[in-house]
C-alpha cells in the first residue's frame, strides 16, 4: 500500500462570480523514499491540491479521498489532523519569511513544534534538538545561530530553517510547496541537496510542488503535470521528458530557453490559461493545442495508459501508440525533444 | 557614429546605512555597485546576470539616472550622463527607458492602459489628442495588444499582457536602449517565452540595443550577445554569451552554471554540481581582494590579499575578460579544489551529524 493515495479529488470554491473548480479529479499515490513532482503554471491548482490535503483549504467544496498510511485524511476531525500535521507529515511554503513567525527566536519556533507534539521532552533536550536540525540543514554555528530571529538569517537560510522544523518530528511525508522558487539558483541547490539528503536518511517521502522542469529533472522520481486542475499527464521522470505523450507537456517543454537553440525563436504555448469558473468545453487544453482535433471540443479525454504502460497515464484524444500516433499526425511522430 | 552605444566607466554606488544609533550616523556603507566597466554596442544584447544583492538592478538604476552614482561615469551616445541635472537628463530619457520586472507593481491600477502608454508622448510634448491615440494604438499593435483595448484597466490584463503593456510604454518613444530588469521573472514558462519572443522581434525591427538583467541563465543565454555577471558589486566574467556557457573562467561562474536545473534528466543526472558554501557576504563590509575568496573552492593567500581586475587570459578571445588570479582551466574539476587560505578568511560549512 502506497504511503499516501489520493483518490479522484476535487476541490471547488463557491464565490461571488461562480464556482472555482480549483482541482477537478485528481489520483495519484507516493511511497516512502520516492518523490513527486507536481508541475503546472500558475492555477492549475497544484497549491489547492496540497493545501487540501492538509486540510488548510476552509470553504471549500471537497470530495475523494486522501488516503495517508490507511486513514483519510479528508474526514478526519480537525484534532486527529492536528496530530498528523507535524509529526507524520511536514510542510515547506514558498515564501520562507512569511512562514516563520518574525517576533520569536528561530530556535524557539522549533522547540516549540516538538513540545507541541512531543509533551514529555523536556526543554533542554528539544532544544538539543533543535541545535542539530540546524547543523544537519547547513546553518553554520547551529549553537549559536539557534538564537538568531529570522530577519538575523538570509532567504536561503530561512528555508533551510523551514526544512529543519518540517523535519524536526521525522515525518513520513513532507509536503514541499515551491520550496526553492523565491531562491537563487547556487542557494536553490544547496536546498534541493538538503531535502534529498534527508529523504536518504529517514526515507521520507516527497510531494514537491514546482512550475519548474529543470527542479523536476533534477529530483523528481515521477511526476504529475496539471493544467486547469486536471491531470494531463502523469508518468515516471524520464517518460515526462523523452516519451511524453500529452500536448501540454510537449508545450511546456519547448516554450523552454534550454530547450531551443540560441538566438532561434522560442515556441510558446498560444493564448493564456482558461478561468477556473467558466472552463471550456471537453480538453481544458483544446483551445491553445497545436493538435486540436473536433472531437476535443466536446468530449473530455479520459486519462488512460500509453502504449499499454499502467505507469504512464495521458488524458488526451491522440493516439496511445507510437505507430498510430505517426500516421495520424506526422509533426507528432517522433515526440521526444531533442535538446 | 561609434560602434559603442553606451559606456559604463568604473561606477560606484555606495548607499549609506541608515542606523539608528545616531554616534555611529554613515560612517558604514552598503557597496551595491563598486566599479562597474563595460561597453554596450549599438544593436547588441548585453546580458546582466548575478544572483539577489549583487547589484544589478542598482546599476540599471545608475546607468539611467533613477540614482545619482558616488563617482564614475556613465557616456551615452559619447555624452558623459552622469553629472546632467534632472532638468538636462530629460530629453535624453526619451534614447533609454527601462522595463520593469513586477508586472502588476509597475502599472497604475487607477489608469486606462491608453493614458499609461500615452504618457511618454504627453511627457515629451510629442503628440496630442487624436495624434497621441493614434500612435498609442500603433504601439499597442507592435507589442501585440488589441488596440481596441485602450480604455481597458490593467486589472482586465493577464501578466503577460500586463508585461507587453511596459514593454509598449518604454518602447513609445522609440529609444535607441531599452534596459530590460527581469522582465520575465514573474511570468509563466508558456508565456515567458512570448514576451522573450516579442521583445527579439522588437529588437530586429527597430535595431534596439538591449542590457537584458535576469537571474534565469537560460533566459539570458538565449537572448545575450554578451554577458556580464557580477558578484557583490563587481563584475567577474564578462564575454561573449558561448564563452561564458562553455569555457566560464571564474569558479563562481561555474558554480553558477553548474546549479542551474537542467531540464533534461539524463543529462542532470550525470552532471557535477559544485555546490557553494554559505551565503553572498554583507555588502557592507566586503570582503578583501577577491570577493568571492570567502565561498572560492580555489582561494589561495593572494586572493585574500589582492584584488584581481579583468582581463583576457591566455587561450581566450580578447573579448573573454575575468577578474580572477587563478582561473579554471578548461577540463578542471572544480569538485576536487580545495582552497588554501586560512580558516578565518573561509566560510565553513558546519559537520553533518547522521542523527538529529
Amino acid at each position: 500500500m502506497a504511503l499516501l493515495e489520493i483518490r479522484d479529488l476535487h476541490v471547488s470554491f463557491p464565490t461571488m462570480d461562480g464556482v472555482v473548480q480549483a482541482v477537478r479529479g485528481v489520483s495519484f499515490s507516493v511511497d516512502s523514499g520516492e518523490t513527486l513532482g507536481v508541475v503546472g503554471e500558475s492555477g492549475s491548482g497544484k497549491s489547492v491540491l496540497t493545501q487540501t490535503i492538509m486540510g488548510l483549504t476552509r470553504g471549500a467544496r471537497i470530495s475523494g479521498q486522501a488516503m495517508f498510511q490507511g486513514r483519510d485524511l479528508l474526514t478526519m476531525s480537525q484534532k486527529e489532523l492536528q496530530s498528523v500535521r507535524g509529526t507524520k507529515i511536514g510542510m515547506i511554503f514558498q515564501d520562507p519569511l512569511s512562514s516563520l513567525h518574525p517576533c520569536y527566536r528561530v530556535g524557539w519556533q522549533i522547540i516549540e513544534m516538538i513540545r507541541a507534539h512531543e509533551s514529555r521532552t523536556s526543554k533542554a533536550a528539544a532544544r538539543a534538538r533543535a541545535v542539530d536540525l540546524l547543523r544537519l540543514v547547513g546553518i553554520p554555528q547551529p549553537e549559536r545561530r539557534v538564537d538568531d530571529y529570522p530577519h538575523q538569517f538570509s532567504g536561503g537560510m530561512r528555508q533551510r530553517a523551514m526544512i529543519a522544523m518540517a523535519m524536526s518530528l521525522n515525518p513520513a511525508l513532507l509536503i514541499a510547496d515551491e520550496p526553492t522558487t523565491a531562491l537563487d539558483v547556487t542557494v536553490q541547490a544547496q536546498v534541493l541537496q538538503v531535502m534529498q539528503r534527508m529523504q536518504q536518511e529517514f526515507d521520507t517521502a516527497i510531494v514537491l510542488i514546482t512550475h519548474d522542469l529543470g527542479v523536476i529533472a533534477e529530483v523528481a522520481d515521477k511526476a504529475v503535470v496539471m493544467y486547469a486542475g486536471a491531470e494531463m499527464e502523469h508518468a515516471a521522470r524520464n517518460e515526462i521528458f523523452y516519451q511524453l505523450h500529452h500536448p501540454y507537456t510537449e508545450g511546456l517543454l519547448r516554450s523552454l530557453p534550454a530547450y531551443n537553440s540560441d538566438r532561434t525563436r522560442l515556441q510558446p504555448i498560444a493564448g493564456q490559461p482558461p478561468s477556473l469558473i467558466d472552463l471550456p468545453g471537453g480538453c481544458p487544453f483544446h483551445p491553445r493545442c497545436p493538435y486540436v482535433m473536433e472531437r476535443c471540443s466536446r468530449e473530455v479525454p479520459p486519462l488512460e495508459p500509453v502504449e499499454q504502460n499502467a505507469r504512464h497515464l495521458s488524458a488526451c484524444w491522440l493516439p496511445r501508440g507510437a505507430a498510430e500516433r505517426a500516421a495520424v499526425l506526422p509533426r507528432a511522430a517522433g515526440r521526444a525533444i531533442a535538446p | 557614429m561609434s560602434d559603442v552605444l553606451l559606456s559604463v566607466e568604473n561606477v560606484v554606488k555606495h548607499f549609506p546605512v541608515q542606523s539608528s544609533k545616531r554616534r555611529f550616523r554613515s560612517r558604514e556603507f552598503v557597496h551595491a555597485v563598486d566599479g562597474v566597466s563595460f561597453d554596450v554596442r549599438r544593436g547588441e544584447t548585453l546580458g546582466l546576470v548575478g544572483e539577489t544583492g549583487c547589484g544589478k538592478s542598482t546599476l540599471a538604476r545608475c546607468i539611467t539616472r533613477l540614482l545619482d552614482i558616488t563617482s564614475g561615469r556613465v557616456v551615452l551616445d559619447g555624452r558623459d550622463i552622469s553629472t546632467l541635472s534632472s532638468r538636462e537628463m530629460r530629453p535624453l530619457r526619451r534614447e533609454m527607458q527601462l522595463i520593469f520586472q513586477d508586472p502588476y507593481g509597475s502599472l497604475n491600477p487607477k489608469r486606462r492602459v491608453g493614458s499609461i502608454i500615452g504618457d511618454p508622448f504627453a511627457i515629451h510634448g510629442v503628440a496630442d489628442g487624436a495624434e497621441r491615440k493614434r500612435r498609442v494604438q500603433e504601439t499597442m499593435e507592435q507589442v501585440g495588444l488589441n488596440p481596441e483595448h485602450y480604455n481597458r484597466f490593467p486589472a482586465e490584463f493577464s501578466g503577460g499582457q500586463r508585461q507587453r503593456i511596459g514593454v509598449a510604454r518604454a518602447l513609445a518613444l522609440r529609444p535607441k536602449l531599452l534596459i530590460c530588469d527581469e522582465p520575465v521573472s514573474a511570468l509563466d514558462v508558456s508565456i515567458q517565452a512570448q514576451v522573450i519572443n516579442l521583445l527579439a522581434d522588437l529588437q530586429k525591427q527597430f535595431g534596439l540595443t538591449y542590457i537584458f538583467i535576469a537571474h534565469d541563465l537560460s533566459v539570458v543565454r538565449h537572448v545575450s550577445d554578451r554577458v556580464a555577471l557580477m558578484y557583490l558589486g563587481k563584475v567577474v566574467e564578462l564575454a561573449p554569451v558561448e564563452d561564458i556557457f562553455q569555457t566560464a573562467r571564474h569558479p563562481y561562474a561555474n558554480a553558477l552554471l553548474s546549479a542551474v536545473p537542467i531540464p533534461d534528466p539524463i543529462r542532470a543526472d550525470k552532471r557535477e554540481r559544485i555546490i557553494l558554501v554559505g551565503d553572498v557576504p554583507s555588502p557592507i563590509e566586503p570582503p578583501s581582494g577577491c570577493r568571492f575568496h570567502p565561498r572560492c573552492p580555489k582561494a589561495q593567500q593572494r586572493c585574500v590579499d589582492k584584488e584581481p581586475t579583468l582581463s583576457a587570459q591566455q587561450g581566450d578571445r580578447a573579448e573573454h575578460t575575468v577578474a580572477c588570479h587563478f582561473p579554471v582551466r578548461p577540463g578542471e574539476d572544480l569538485t576536487l579544489a580545495r582552497p588554501a587560505i586560512a580558516a578565518k578568511d573561509r566560510i565553513v560549512e558546519p559537520d553533518v551529524v547522521s542523527d538529529p
